[in-house]
């Protein structure tokens, strides 16, 4: 935990500039805020279906459902693609969305779902390098790029959305969002009051892809191949 | 209305018909046209190859020239750019840039100053045939330009105009780059040709002579027989 | 590697980028989906210009504060457990990096795709240090396995076509099954999950660093770099001093222009925003963070006429729609950054000498300018080049220079010009058939090898028009 070479640095910057070292920057008001108009004044159905077309785009399922239905809509992804292996995000949401029966009951019927839990360390790494999905969920969802943001922390390891071929995201509609820019504000005025940004923000639009085998659009590269996006109408 | 012609030196050598259509043209649109003698090059070649000092001499030639006029026109969106560029590059010599800050101000492209100036767009011309236009890089990207040609050639009656595919590419001419990057620039204007004839106009219809000239030679080797046109040749035909 | 990717002549160079029919092939459709892409994203939102204005105005804030965003920058990233590194040449950077590597007996190198490293040599660093580094962006592995360097900074491997890759593929990791490209994708993802397990450290750029948080924000489609930085318990992020920006709220904007430009797409697959080490009780993630902030002749661009090109985020909108690119491909260019970004930067960083053609690869057609989403002017910028070679460099042949001194006094002199107007079908006539020009003398000789040149009028324009204005006196006094 050091800064290495730094004023030396900062010197030859200034001195280029032509001008003293800097302590602070007061950021300018910018002439023009074109990210502000985006959907701007759309409520939550309306959002909702800005996502719904969004999802076609980006080669995602966008299903919706209720708080009531939602182990069941679970249950069908899963069957849907024959997974048996399921790693979820824990955390105080799992009794909040009702999944921790919901899981449970799973468990009597034969899948392998297994909770994130820092306890047992490195462990869920391999855990979800052997999944066949992963579910976590959406801290802020963005309408206009149809993308799920995650702040990653201690219940929500970033391998959850990563390492298994199918990303399921349980996304509650009150998450829903314009674009980045409303997501981006959260992050700055937590920072503002001194409240730390999380380790790791991860913005997740659809499955992974590539394009640079002669510019051929392939679905599913180093991240999951499939991803289903599960929105809870009324949570 | 008082206009000075800016003729150009690719028109003046190469195609004085061009200018005597800008001319014709001007004068039906009323205005009185003169011609200031002591204009030449508007110092392109040089600027945009770096020769910035040699660039100068040009530069203030035309400024002189064109000192007492009223309005400055040209039949060229790249040429004209040019003299927009005067107080950049006049910049260290304060009296020099506010000269050219004024000839900046009152200089404009032929089809700009008829349709943002005189405020016309139909010139009352006839042009039979299929023709497709290639809108020059200057002229679009730099000075703007892009609405007022196609304006003005829309209302050409007996013009059938047609999209020319991936018109906002460039020919490849940029002036001493055909020269000194021959190889990639007979490159870009055979990708231009091609585009030309698959439209399978009669004519192609430009608004700068050296982009013309460039493709023109291309489609001349190519013995394609489609014909080159300035826009004042169409706009001023009956 | 370094900024320079060989050693033939710009000649050379030129004509391979013209012969290489598959390549410009590749280059023109890749071309065709980029532009498309870029447009319909620009036309979405409406009001691109806009869009444009706000990125350039961040930017340039940006840049007149860089020495106090990279103290905040620096000071958040340590406050979150990471370690800081300013490295004012590849040479410190390298070394730094090799002696993370040394300390954590590193073995083997996970990349995700980064210009700054390409443009530092950090593989050729690391693989003398005896670690093996494994680049994990599909189209970098490509070329990693095949020793070709990028010809493009979004698309690196655009010039190569699938059997290529086959073909490589087969030759060094025995790869068994057909070109296609899914097939293909999928043999690469199998190979290079277990280098992500391996792996001791996780290496990757940075598109922008955001200091109010000290985050580094990555943005990639494939997921390599959600791996490289979720994986290793080592993480090392290399980026370009300029790479940065004041919050939140400018890096989402800026994020937007990129992805749009770049690919036309709202926002790429993922978007990962990394600050410092993993929490204590987080169980994946680096436990390790460094960030190396590499200026590497960055800094010499500051306050002078070209310090807008530090405001590039690398997205390649103008590469995408560069006509010269397209018919000399990126490896023409000779440099790690090519087309009318690389035009302009590559000289700034690594000198005139070797790169003295380069300003001179631009018709000025101005496309670059007009698709740069920050408005970067680049081809002012290739102009100022110019005349740098020209006025301070003095590297321009003496034919040329003496043809400009001529130019300049033909141009300033009416009479002379006068003269040369009538004069000129007289002197070409030597040359001229049937009203035009099919081999001409000296530097006419470069047109028309690929066209013709027309023969100059019988009477300019000029003389036409005194004779009008004459008869139209006489006219007067009759």
């Amino acid at each position: 935990m050091t800064v290495y070479n730094r004023e030396r640095f900062l010197d030859q910057l200034a001195g280029q500039l032509g001008r003293d070292r800097r302590t602070s920057a007061e950021r300018p008001a910018y002439s023009v805020q074109p990210q502000e108009r985006v959907f701007q004044g759309a409520d939550q159905d309306q959002l909702l279906e800005k996502l719904k077309e969004q999802c076609k785009i980006i080669h995602t399922n966008c299903l919706v459902t209720t708080a009531d239905e939602l182990g069941e809509t679970l249950r069908h992804v899963w069957d849907e693609d024959h997974i048996q292996n399921i790693v979820s995000a824990g955390g105080p949401r799992l009794e909040a969305y009702g999944l921790s029966d919901i899981y449970e009951t799973m468990r009597q019927d034969g899948y392998h779902v297994h909770v994130w839990d820092e306890q047992e360390g490195r462990k869920n790494v391999t855990t979800a390098e052997k999944a066949g999905a992963g579910i976590v969920f959406s801290d802020v969802t963005l309408a206009e790029s149809g993308t799920v943001t995650l702040f990653n922390d201690r219940w929500n390891g970033r391998s959850i959305s990563l390492l298994p071929e199918t990303f399921v995201a349980v996304i509650p509609k009150s998450t829903l969002v314009p674009r980045m820019t409303q997501a981006a504000r959260i992050i700055h005025e937590q920072e503002k009051k001194g409240v730390p940004v999380s380790s790791c923000v991860s913005f997740i639009t659809g499955p992974s892809n590539s394009a640079d085998i002669e510019m051929n659009l392939i679905v599913g590269v180093h991240g999951p191949v499939k991803a289903t996006y599960i929105v809870v109408d009324d949570m | 209305m008082n206009v000075s012609l800016f003729i150009t030196c690719l028109c003046d050598t190469f195609t004085p018909d061009v200018g005597k259509d800008t001319v014709q043209l001007l004068e039906r649109c009323g205005c009185e046209v003169d011609f200031p003698a002591g204009q030449t090059c508007c110092g392109q070649p040089a600027y945009n190859s770096g020769y910035t000092t040699q660039s100068k001499q040009a530069v203030k030639q035309m400024i002189t020239a064109f000192e007492a006029s009223e309005y400055v026109v040209g039949p060229s969106g790249s040429c004209v750019q040019m003299v927009k560029e005067y107080p950049h590059i006049l910049r260290d010599e304060p009296e020099w840039r506010k000269r050219a800050e004024h000839l900046a101000g009152r200089t404009y492209e032929l089809t700009q100053f008829i349709v943002a100036v005189l405020g016309i767009d139909d010139v009352h011309s006839t042009f039979q045939g299929t023709a497709t236009y290639h809108p020059s890089c200057h002229m679009t990207r730099l000075l703007g330009v892009k609405d007022a040609p196609r304006r003005l050639l829309e209302n050409v009656q007996g013009l059938t105009l047609i999209n020319l595919p991936q018109g906002e590419d460039c020919c490849g001419f940029g002036g001493t780059f055909a020269v000194k990057n021959a190889a990639i620039s007979a490159q870009m204007v055979e990708e231009k040709s091609c585009h030309v004839t698959e439209t399978k106009a009669e004519y192609l219809i430009g608004g700068d002579m050296g982009c013309l000239m460039n493709i023109g030679g291309r489609l001349s080797r190519n013995e394609e027989d489609v014909k080159v046109l300035h826009i004042a040749q169409v706009l001023n035909s009956q | 590697m370094s900024i320079k990717i060989g050693t033939k002549t710009y000649a050379d160079r030129i004509q391979e980028g013209i012969d290489n029919t598959f390549m410009r092939h590749a280059v023109s459709s890749a071309q065709g989906r980029f532009r498309t892409g870029r447009l319909k994203a620009a036309e979405e939102l409406g009001d691109w210009e806009d869009w444009r204005t706000l990125g350039e105005e961040i930017r340039t804030h940006t840049m007149e504060n860089l020495d106090y965003y990279l103290y905040q920058l620096s000071e958040q990233v340590e406050k979150r457990g990471g370690t800081v590194f300013f490295a004012e040449t590849a040479e410190e950077a390298n070394t730094y990096v090799q002696k993370v590597a040394e300390e954590k007996q590193a073995r083997k190198v996970v990349k995700s795709k980064s210009m700054v490293t390409e443009e530092i040599g950090l593989n050729e660093a690391l693989e003398k240090s005896g670690c093996e580094v494994v680049e994990s962006d599909l189209g970098e592995w490509i070329l990693q396995l095949d020793e070709d360097p990028p010809s493009h900074i979004v698309t690196p491997a655009l010039h190569k076509n699938k059997s290529q890759i086959r073909e490589t593929f087969v030759k060094k990791k025995g790869y068994t099954k057909t070109d296609d490209p899914e097939e293909l994708a999928a043999f690469a993802r199998e190979q290079l999950r277990q280098d992500f397990l391996e792996a001791d450290i996780g290496v990757t750029g940075c598109n922008f660093a955001v200091a109010e948080s000290g985050t580094v924000t990555l943005v990639t489609n494939e997921g390599n770099a959600r791996m490289v930085s979720t994986l290793p318990d080592t993480q090392i992020a290399v980026m370009g001093m300029e790479r940065i920006v004041p919050t939140w709220e400018e890096l989402e904007v800026l994020v937007s222009l990129l992805t749009r430009a770049a690919v036309g797409q709202k926002l790429t697959s993922y978007i990962t925003s990394l600050t410092g080490t993993r929490l204590e009780n987080e169980v994946d993630g680096p436990e390790d963070f460094h960030l190396v902030i590499v200026d590497n002749g960055r800094s010499k661009i500051l306050g002078t006429e070209f310090q807008s090109a530090l405001h590039c985020i690398r997205c390649a909108a103008c590469i995408n729609v560069c006509p010269v690119y397209r018919h000399v491909g990126g490896h023409s260019y000779n440099s790690i950054y090519p087309g009318p970004i690389g035009a302009v930067l590559t000289p700034l960083l690594d000198g005139y000498e070797d790169h003295k053609e380069l300003p001179y690869a631009s018709s000025l057609c101005a496309a670059c300018t007009e698709a740069c989403p920050v408005k970067i002017p680049l081809h002012e910028h290739l102009i100022r080049h110019r005349e740098i070679i020209v006025e301070k460099e003095q590297k321009t042949t003496k034919a040329e220079r003496l043809a400009m001194t001529g130019f300049a006094q033909w141009a300033s002199t009416p009479a002379a010009y006068k003269l040369s107007t009538k004069m000129a079908g007289t002197v070409l006539k030597p040359w001229t058939k049937d009203g035009s020009i099919k081999n001409g003398p000296g530097p006419m000789k470069a047109w028309t090898a690929a066209r013709d040149f027309p023969a100059p009028a019988k009477k300019s324009f000029r003389t036409w028009f005194d004779e009008r204005e004459k008869r139209r006196e006489k006219d007067d006094r009759l």
